[in-house]
């Protein structure tokens, strides 16, 4: 069954057609979701929403675009979202433990290169992150991510080369090693 | 061509480092999810149901024709000059339960979108031991306003009630986590939010929007 009558289907109110639709784009969604996230609990939310979300607002879906792109652009939507609200909160209680724990010094192990290279991506500014993850690491095209987060293909372009400049001047002395 | 700033040899390793060792996706969960994603959307068709958009206009009109008869019942007794006083402290008793009713789904949207950002938080920390000095303090704050909630006239709502019952309990056992049996106390904990379905109820309970505004359709 094509993914047309598929959505014709599911617009009719057919529950096994709902099924089917979620299967053949769950995997893509959880992964990205997981990606940004890094989290199973929170890729998992973030997973159910935007399928609740996709299936409430299936009527306003066009089919201009692929029906993968549109779905997309719903995952990152509630995924930076959520992250967002996530860091906040992280964010609030921190401030309230640093205060109380002024004084104390942690010592930090020196990092491996696995650590190094999480740090210097958790660092990049979230559209610099985002583009980086959605390309370099899934698979997505420009001009995927340019309709996902509603900038354009350049946009994406540019963003992508300047995360790797500032991941290659994050990892300079380790990438030398792993190259080689 | 490639600009200065590109270098091939090291994309190519960053790509592929990248892809083994950051945020290295599981198995996706497929029936978990679909389980709790059919079970959300059963119950925000019931919520649909209750908010279609044309009731929301025949409330809005319907609230109109009342105040438009209010207003002309009560002026019609001022001029008859009978009953004058009885209307006017009926009518500022009316107003002050509305404004009554308004402050508290205000506080309602306001709590309930802390205690989302609070249990996702906690299901996102569960495998982490994050400080459970911190979390119990935290749960211990939310679980009082929760008490306080279930005591107001915001817990009328038989939905909102039995939210706010769920949330208590979950609250509760938070707030008396063990520090010593912690990792497994979180799992029990985790595995009932997820049997009751709780947060994905705390969130179709939250309307869109910012949250200070975010009042419509609170309760």
């Amino acid at each position: 069954m094509d993914e047309s009558t598929l959505i014709a289907r599911v617009r009719a109110g057919d529950s096994a057609a709902e099924r089917a639709l979620y299967d053949a784009h769950v995997d893509r969604v959880y992964r990205l979701a997981f990606r940004l996230a890094g989290d199973d609990a929170l890729a998992q939310d973030f997973t159910q929403e935007t399928f609740i979300r996709a299936f409430d607002r299936l009527d306003s879906f066009r089919g201009d675009a692929a029906f993968s792109t549109w779905l997309h652009t719903i995952t990152t939507t509630v995924v930076l979202n959520g992250l967002r609200k996530v860091k906040r909160f992280r964010q609030r209680e921190t401030d309230i433990d640093d205060a109380r724990e002024i004084g104390t010094v942690h010592r930090q192990a020196e990092p491996d290169l696995k650590m190094r290279l999480k740090q210097a991506i958790d660092a990049l500014p979230e559209g610099y992150r985002t583009v980086f993850l959605m390309h370099d690491v899934e698979g997505y095209t420009h001009e995927e991510i340019g309709v996902a987060l509603g900038v354009e293909t350049g946009t994406s372009k540019a963003q992508l080369s300047r995360a790797r400049a500032k991941l290659r001047a994050a990892l300079s002395d380790f990438a030398g090693e792993w190259i080689a | 061509m490639t600009d200065q700033y590109e270098d091939p040899k090291f994309d190519a390793w960053l790509k592929d480092a990248a892809r083994g060792t950051y945020h290295a996706p599981p198995t996706t969960p497929r029936d978990e999810m679909w389980s709790r994603i059919a079970a959300a959307r059963q119950r925000r068709a019931r919520r649909v149901i209750e908010l279609r958009p044309w009731m929301r206009w025949v409330t809005a009109a319907a609230a109109v024709l009342a105040l438009g008869i209010g207003i002309g019942r009560w002026t019609a007794d001022r001029s008859s000059g009978k009953g004058t006083d009885v209307a006017v402290t009926r009518g500022v008793n009316r107003e002050i339960d509305s404004l009554a009713g308004v402050a508290y789904q205000v506080a309602a949207t306001q709590y309930l979108s802390r205690t989302e950002a609070f249990l996702t938080s906690f299901r996102a920390d569960a495998n982490r031991s994050v400080n459970t000095a911190r979390l119990t303090r935290q749960a211990r704050e939310l679980l009082t306003t929760t008490q306080l909630m279930l005591d107001s006239p915001a817990a009328n709502n038989p939905r909102l009630r039995s939210l706010l019952e769920d949330l208590e309990l979950v609250l509760m056992q938070i707030a008396l986590l063990n520090p010593v049996r912690d990792g497994r106390d979180r799992d029990l904990i985790n595995e009932g939010m997820n049997q009751s379905n709780v947060l994905p109820k705390l969130r179709s309970a939250i309307p869109a929007g910012p949250v200070p505004a975010r009042t419509e359709g609170a309760l």
